[in-house]
């Protein structure tokens, strides 16, 4: 049995490694893709070192009218151009954390997710690979329920 | 991110929290996992009476989280991991949205790129 607390991707991008990592790494790359499909992407801080910040908007039009969702974290290795691993929770304009329930997520959804990119040179091109995982349990967003099914994996492992 | 195609069933997904709210249940459940048991064999470690057992077992029943045979004299309980899955779903309802990004990563690199591959096609 498992119980996924994160999903991971893997692809071939035919770009070299330098170049993938300032898709990443540069604001106005990264807001040129990251967004959903006709959503744009407002960042307004990316200060991609240790311990720096991110803070972003997707905004998106829907039926009824704008929307717009923040995002802010942390970044937490930057290893250039190979790997980056930065933090994730829903927050207001002002970067402060607003709770996932709040907006809309499922109630298992925890507020501090983290993003892990590892990019690898693949003949010219690169093998990218991306974690997104829920942070445990002693972040300070960690939820009941998710300390409630981690115990019960491992007792079920045990 | 903002829309989920498919959001999980919150009702069901209630259920199935409250019912592992309980250290009881977890045990039970732990139980489980490595076989079928009868509900006498689950009672066995618990200082606790047959009913207030069996009140458990009914409530991880209704939770999905345990199957019961019809048929068999005693009844014996087995584990279903199937509403488990469910639970962890969060981290599986991102795949999609990074699918997605990253088609339009590969694009975007399409487009900033000096285009020596689009001879080669």
């Amino acid at each position: 049995m498992t119980v996924s607390e994160s999903v991971t991707l893997e692809r071939i991008l035919d770009a070299p490694v330098d170049l993938v990592w300032r898709m990443w790494t540069e604001a106005e790359h990264f807001a040129a893709w990251y967004g959903p499909t006709g959503a744009t992407v407002p960042v307004v801080e990316m200060d991609v070192r240790v311990g720096g910040r991110r803070h972003f908007c997707m905004q998106m039009q829907t039926p009824d009218g704008d929307r717009k969702v923040w995002f802010v974290g942390e970044y937490r290795v930057v290893d250039p151009p190979t790997l980056l691993r930065y933090t994730e929770s829903m927050s207001d304009s002002d970067g402060n954390l607003v709770s996932p329930e709040a907006m809309g997520m499922p109630l298992d959804h925890p507020e501090v997710t983290e993003v892990t990119v590892e990019l690898d040179d693949f003949d010219g091109r690169t093998r990218i690979v991306m974690t997104h995982a829920g942070v445990p349990a002693d972040s300070p967003g960690a939820t009941g329920w998710n300390m409630a099914l981690d115990k019960l994996e491992a007792h079920l492992a045990a | 991110m903002l829309t989920l195609d498919h959001p999980l069933d919150e009702g069901r997904l209630d259920v199935v929290f409250a019912a592992l709210a309980n250290s009881t249940r977890r045990a039970i459940l732990a139980r489980l996992a490595q076989g079928e048991a009868t509900v006498n064999e689950l009672a066995e470690p618990f200082a606790m009476t047959l009913p207030a057992i069996s009140k458990h077992i009914k409530v991880l029943e209704r939770a999905g989280l345990i199957q019961r045979s019809r048929h068999a004299q005693f009844r014996p309980c087995r584990f279903d991991p199937g509403p488990l899955a469910d639970v962890a779903g969060w981290a599986e309802q991102y795949r999609p949205i990074w699918e997605e990004r990253f088609d339009r990563l590969s694009d975007h690199l399409q487009l900033i790129q000096p285009t020596s591959e689009g001879t080669e096609s």
